[in-house]
């Protein structure tokens, strides 16, 4: 008797979860991260994925590596795309600079300096107008200078926008709010001006499933929403 | 109690059921059936549910909610065209017949290998150790305008000279060409002729590669209307005589950074490249016809 009863409920989980699998995928992305089943049965699913395969870069708490400018994926600061699970699976599949042809490559941080493109006091001046953005301690001066290489010169601009408030499209962070993926020292802001930025994310597509990657995509989107 | 019994073994037997037909169920019955996250099968290949709708926002600028399902039809429409035509290509084995296509291809597989080496920036040392073994790159190069005697020695006509001679003959050929003597006389004189190695405007590598080594690396020596020492080659002594030289004019490292960093992202690609091309002809099964190498 209790042999059937466990047979029942085998049948009855192995059901579920398979229903629960393919709805993952079947469910309209822009709805799936609203339905709390999916989304525990996601998270379940994604923990020791991420563990195995993110956590070497994002860090186990996903809070990020200053070190290969990992970001934060805890926050509601993204990179690319506007932080849907549409966006975060794109990214998971086909990664950041990864050779992949669809992946997110429009452009890159510039090596201002190594490339001789701003001189060490031109950059020192931007360095203090971005303090000045974040409300931290600045050389009011230098950062006035610092503006007018921003916008001029240096063309920061044309890819973090005029407001600094970053663009998506291009992987461009938001300089404004003190949300920094390779540190927020001067040194460090000195360094991602004077040597650039490159980061190079993976891409997951033929890694893994597409079901594993949806569920690590709802997974990021549960975390960093809370 | 009988009736229990009995639930109990009906509802057993539906567990297992459920439980079998789950557990050894084929994948895919249907072949038919578009698998979940796709949008499309096109002669099996999928089209990606998150391809479609990132192509529709991107096509139209709108999230995909927004976009009116004609439009959204059309866009697949349009992608599920593009995959027919792909896979024409390789059906009609495009690799094979097109060079373009060939050259996308390797250039694909090289993005892919070299992605991770640009994830970590050079330092400045290493740029500079870079412009320094490259500097010849980095400038202007540098040109030459000469005349090439040479004096066979066997002597010119009369009478057996050895090569002790030459160099003694050719040393006053030298002497007299230092004094103001004209070409045309010295030449006449002492039996030398042009060798016809150089002529004209010579930039300095086709000047190392017509003169040789050897006379290349004396010519390096001298300035505007210097005559060079005699020197012994293997088809005679040789007089260098430089009407004009322009040396190269090297650009200093702060004023090439952007080319330097350039270069050096391209060229630090080339290990990995090539340590990709050992790994994919270790895994290969190359045969050459008898007679061919590589």
């Amino acid at each position: 008797m209790l042999a059937l009863i466990l047979c029942v409920g085998f049948g009855v989980m192995q059901l579920r979860r398979t229903w629960l699998q393919r709805s993952l995928l079947t469910t309209p992305v822009a709805e799936v991260a609203s339905h709390r089943e999916l989304v525990r049965f996601a998270v379940a699913q994604a923990r020791p994925l991420f563990a195995h395969d993110c956590a070497s870069c994002h860090g186990a708490d996903m809070k990020g590596r200053i070190s290969t400018g990992a970001p934060d994926l805890t926050d509601k600061n993204w990179l690319y795309g506007d932080g849907s699970v549409l966006q975060i699976e794109r990214t998971i599949l086909y990664g950041v600079r990864s050779g992949h042809k669809k992946t997110h490559d429009v452009t890159e941080m510039p090596a201002f300096g190594q490339r001789g493109q701003l001189d060490e006091a031109a950059i020192d001046n931007v360095v203090q107008y971005l303090l000045e953005l974040n409300g931290r301690p600045h050389d009011a001066q230098a950062a006035a200078l610092g503006t007018e290489v921003f916008n001029g010169a240096s063309s920061c601009g044309d890819c973090h926008g005029p407001d600094a408030r970053g663009n998506s499209d291009y992987g461009a962070p938001d300089l404004t709010i003190n949300v920094w993926d390779y540190g927020g020292s001067p040194q460090a802001l000195r360094d991602s001006i004077y040597y650039g930025r490159h980061g190079v994310m993976p891409a997951w597509s033929g890694k893994l499933t597409l079901g594993q990657i949806r569920a690590l995509s709802i997974y990021v989107y549960a975390v960093s929403h809370g | 109690m009988r009736t229990l019994v009995a639930l109990a073994l009906v509802a057993g037997l539906a567990g297992l059921g459920v439980a079998g037909a789950v557990l050894f169920r084929p994948f895919d019955r249907t072949p038919t059936a578009v698998p979940p996250g796709d949008v499309a099968l096109v002669n099996g290949a999928p089209i990606l549910t998150n391809d479609f709708m990132i192509e529709v926002e991107a096509v139209e600028g709108q999230p995909f909610a927004d976009v009116a399902p004609a439009v959204r039809a059309r866009i697949l429409h349009e992608m599920i065209d593009e995959e027919l035509m792909v896979q024409r290509a390789l059906a009609l084995d495009l690799p094979e017949q097109d060079t373009g296509v060939r050259a996308s291809l390797v250039g694909g597989v090289k993005a892919l290998v070299t992605a991770p080496i640009q994830a970590e920036p050079p330092t400045d040392d290493e740029l500079r150790a870079y412009y320094a073994a490259h500097r010849g790159h980095y400038g202007t190069k540098g040109s030459m305008t000469l005349t090439d005697l040479v004096l066979h020695v066997g002597g010119s006509g009369d009478a057996p000279q050895s090569v002790s001679q030459a160099l003694a003959d050719a040393a006053q050929a030298a002497y007299e060409l230092r004094s103001g003597a004209a070409l045309d006389t010295v030449e006449q004189h002492f039996g030398m002729a042009d060798s016809g190695k150089v002529s004209g405007v010579e930039q300095d590598f086709a000047a190392k590669a017509h003169l040789g080594a050897k006379l290349y690396a004396v010519a390096l020596t001298l300035g505007d209307g210097q005559v060079s020492e005699p020197i012994a080659d293997a088809d005679g002594v040789h007089l260098l005589v430089m009407q004009h030289r322009q040396a190269p004019i090297f650009t200093d490292y702060d004023a090439v950074r952007n080319n330097v960093y350039a270069d050096y992202a391209l060229a630090r690609q080339t290990p990995a490249e090539r340590a990709n091309l050992r790994l994919l002809r270790r895994k290969a099964d190359i045969v050459l016809a008898p007679g061919q190498s590589e």
